[in-house]
């Protein structure tokens, strides 16, 4: 219907619109077609123009007069930074929302009369394929948040950071346990037996107004007691060290470090204004406050004679990643990050127990599979590892292997020692099946590519990431090529590894946004390991095998082949962003989980994530669908 | 085709002056439910209307142009618009109006009946619109249009009773709400401003109990009321 009152309306209209951005620069048709569908509607001071619970958005709201407040819903975090936010003429919301045709989180409430032009989402959608102009803003629209969201995540950790690193903050701070002490009467073996129950390196002395008097810590026992033969029921006032250093609450750490270092003391005494003993502050407690640099850890795991060392470096890696993800540092490079410094510590305990096991004359290498072997590991993972050896004389073999199995066995147990927990699933070179000469490696290998029944795929995607740790490097590059001269041989594998990669689906509704059903243990929530990168790896992993990509790192890999597919750059800096948004969302689960004492889980509860958040992680997932759609299309599945 | 139209319809033609395919039209309007004036603002379509004139004489002067708007559900969709111009009103046209004697086109005011239906019906100041209206439609179609006309100059100042712009008019409502015309006392653009008043008392009205087109009548017959006797 064209008549000369419509006219005159839509030229108003379009007038109006082409007053702002980005309507300003698009073009004449797609504004008027956008001029051509809004409804004009009105909503009275204090009306919920959008919210959550009016379910999926289902129109772009342009306000056209009036002022309204955008009041964001609790987000987990309580950040207030964007809390409340004043829209006015021109502006218009929620392109997030209809974009993911999910609800929006933010309620956008009326300040005083508002007038909106809505334009229902399906000519919203019409309207971003008919404007380039709309299209593009659109797109950079949910970019700008994905970078507001890097920005929200980095303060989040640059807070926690700071509290935890500053040498300025006062002894209250850091003081973390109730302090035990004991009175001077106590006997010698109440305080050691107590000492050892609760794990503690130091017990003070206190008199009966609770004002410390003594300490005594561990390295005591052995000069005081157990050389000199004291007996255990003398009282402990005999053996402690008395008058203590003691230092107000307010103190700062850095005074207790001054203090530690004139007095050649490891142990600082907190206490409040009437003296009474509030805390032990140990020169470790302040050595974790300084934070070591990535040199110095590096130095210090090079360096390491002992498992405890190494043991503390692995305290600092997690300490350093912290304050990477803190500075704004990547998912990429804080998994690659862990992963070396962990090769570093796994080299280390090798080579202290090459010390122990002779191996001299043999040519062999430590392999790394899995989240290592792709250089991908986050703060949980246990060992994935195993050994190839060259065995020129068949009749050694069985005395070989059994050499390369003790040694194994005692690097395992280390690892494990460290922080590295032993491999449920018994991947570990100390198994018979994981500890074998290169041929028989690669007979393994053509095994599962000339027949790829669901537990040769499985293996795959474990053990065809396999990447050399320690030893001779180029048994791995024979490996390698062995392995693609077998994939090429048989195109069937790589269907077949495809079709494997294709059975997880991301977990995107058609109606509710997130589909979180697939645990029945924990509903709602997403596994973001089984769901979340193994999309990307699995998918990678193909791409990688058919084109004859040696890397065994996800975004090398995708890179790479991704060159050698003609996937244009854009797309695959398009998925690697949504696979490293997805490594950063676990990162940030698993530190928590962690803090607070639970095994590092990958299991996310969408509904706990912000907005921004979870756009972006819906965003991501569908970057895992595209590479799955390549894959359909390359193997015709 | 005029004479075989006059045939057919024999005596029970209104007006032996239209085609069959007016008379036809004119039918199916008649023909419409009257509208449900219970149901809520947010469920109905009011068709806001409002006129140009030569002059403010209901008896002597004459219409120049209607422009009207419908307001669906709340909403104002700029393809629900309508405009008559009536030929005489075009100084141009001047020469052709003269043999006219100022009737409008028959078929341009059956278009008009089209896009109202059965209303209900909404105007700033009703009394002089809706006479303009109806002795048009009379004397063109010989049609009584017979809907209900809510007056939102009755029915805003009992609605905002903290606002006193009675002495301005629907200028001064307009200035108070900021609501902005495109072109003043031009007939479409002064119907898309009432279109937005209406929008702005309906969301008013619902909140204090007047939730549907009858009890805006009812308000306006209770304010007239009071004055009348006062």
């Amino acid at each position: 219907m064209s008549n000369g009152a419509t006219e005159m309306l839509l030229s108003a209209c379009s007038q109006f619109l082409a007053a702002y951005a980005p309507f300003d620069r698009m073009e004449p048709e797609a504004l008027r077609f956008l001029a051509e569908h809004v409804k004009l509607a009105h909503y009275p001071k204090g009306a919920r123009i959008l919210a959550n619970e009016m379910g999926v958005a289902r129109a772009l709201y342009i306000i056209h007069r009036g002022q309204l407040r955008v009041k964001s819903s609790a987000d987990g975090t309580g950040n207030a930074a964007y809390a409340s936010v004043t829209l006015g003429p021109g502006q218009f919301f929620a392109i997030g929302a209809l974009m993911a045709q999910r609800p929006t989180s933010s309620a956008y409430v009326a300040c005083e009369d508002v007038f909106c032009y809505e334009l229902p989402a399906d000519d919203f959608f019409v309207l971003t394929q008919k404007s380039t102009v709309f299209n593009l803003f659109c797109t950079q629209h949910i970019a700008g948040l994905l970078k507001q969201s890097q920005q929200q995540l980095q303060l989040q950790f640059a807070q926690r950071a700071a509290e935890q690193r500053t040498m300025n903050s006062p002894l209250a701070a850091i003081v973390k346990r109730e302090p035990v002490s004991v009175a001077a009467e106590a006997s010698i073996r109440q305080v050691v037996e107590l000492m050892a129950d609760r794990h503690l390196g130091s017990m003070v002395v206190v008199d009966a107004g609770e004002q410390p008097i003594g300490i005594f810590t561990l390295s005591d026992v052995l000069k005081r007691i157990v050389l000199p033969g004291t007996s255990l029921e003398q009282p402990i006032s005999a053996v402690m060290s008395p008058a203590p250093q003691t230092m107000p609450l307010a103190a700062n750490a850095h005074d207790a470090a001054l203090a530690m270092a004139m007095h050649g003391i490891r142990h600082v005494l907190a206490v409040d204004e009437g003296g009474r003993l509030k805390g032990v502050v140990s020169e470790r407690d302040l050595f974790k406050l300084q934070g070591a640099g990535l040199r110095q850890i590096r130095h210090a795991i090079d360096a390491a004679g002992s498992l405890e060392v190494l043991q503390h470096a692995r305290a600092d890696v997690r300490q350093l990643s912290l304050t990477m993800l803190a500075e704004g540092v990547g998912a990429q490079e804080i998994t690659q990050f862990i992963s070396t410094l962990n090769d570093t510590v796994t080299r280390r305990i090798i080579e202290l127990n090459l010390d122990r096991h002779d191996l001299y004359g043999i040519d062999w290498a430590w392999l790394s599979f899995g989240s290592e072997g792709r250089d991908e590991q986050t703060f949980s993972t246990d060992q994935d590892n195993g050994i190839v050896y060259i065995c020129t004389d068949i009749m050694d073999r069985e005395q070989t292997q059994w050499r390369f199995l003790e040694f194994a066995r005692d690097v395992n147990a280390d690892l494990d020692t460290c922080g590295f927990p032993l491999c449920k699933g018994n991947i570990m070179a100390s198994n018979p099946d994981l500890c074998l000469t290169l041929e028989e490696w690669e007979e393994k290998f053509a095994q599962w590519v000339r027949t790829p029944e669901p537990q040769a795929l499985l293996n795959a995607t474990i053990f065809f990431d396999f990447r050399p740790l320690y030893g001779r490097f180029n048994l791995a590059h024979r490996m390698r090529l062995s392995l693609f001269r077998q994939t090429q041989g048989n195109p069937l594998f790589l269907r077949m590894l495809a079709q494997n990669a294709l059975s997880v689906s991301p977990p995107l509704g058609r109606i509710r946004d997130f589909v979180t059903g697939a645990d029945r243990d924990h509903p709602g929530t997403i596994d973001l390991k089984k769901f979340g990168v193994r999309l990307f790896t699995d998918a990678a992993r193909v791409f990688a095998l058919a084109r004859q990509v040696e890397a065994t790192n996800t975004a090398a890999r995708i890179k790479r082949a991704g060159a050698l597919m003609n996937i244009s750059p854009d797309d695959v800096a398009a998925s690697l962003d949504g696979f490293n948004f997805i490594q950063l969302l676990r990162l940030r689960h698993q530190h928590f989980e962690q803090e607070h004492g639970r095994a590092g889980d990958n299991l996310i509860r969408p509904d706990e994530l912000n907005e921004i958040e979870r756009r972006i992680l819906k965003e991501a997932f569908r970057q895992a669908r595209k590479l799955q759609a390549r894959l359909k299309l390359d193997y015709q599945l | 085709m005029t004479w075989l139209s006059r045939l057919f319809a024999g005596q029970e033609a209104p007006d032996p002056a239209l085609t069959a395919r007016q008379q036809q039209l004119l039918a199916n309007w008649r023909q419409l439910p009257a509208p449900d004036m219970r149901r809520s603002h947010y469920r109905c379509r009011y068709v806001v209307v409002d006129v140009e004139t030569t002059g403010i004489d209901v008896k002597t002067d004459r219409l120049c142009a209607i422009g009207a708007l419908a307001v669906v559900d709340g909403q104002i969709d700029f393809k629900d618009a309508f405009q008559l111009v009536l030929a005489d009103a075009v100084p141009s046209a001047a020469g052709l109006a003269a043999e006219r004697s100022g009737a409008a086109p028959v078929d341009a005011l059956l278009a008009f009946l089209d896009f109202a239906g059965k209303g209900p019906m909404l105007a700033y100041n009703v009394p002089f619109v809706a006479a303009m209206i109806e002795r048009t439609l009379a004397e063109g179609l010989r049609v009584e249009l017979g809907l209900p006309w809510v007056d939102l100059a009755w029915v805003m100042p009992d609605l905002f009773r903290n606002i006193d712009p009675a002495q301005g008019g629907l200028d001064a409502w307009l200035s108070h709400f900021g609501i902005e015309s495109i072109r003043r006392h031009d007939a479409v653009s002064d119907a898309y401003v009432t279109a937005q008043l209406l929008q702005i008392t309906i969301a008013s009205g619902a909140r204090k109990g007047f939730a549907t087109p009858a009890s805006l009548l009812e308000l306006e017959k209770a304010r007239r009321h009071m004055h009348q006797s006062g």
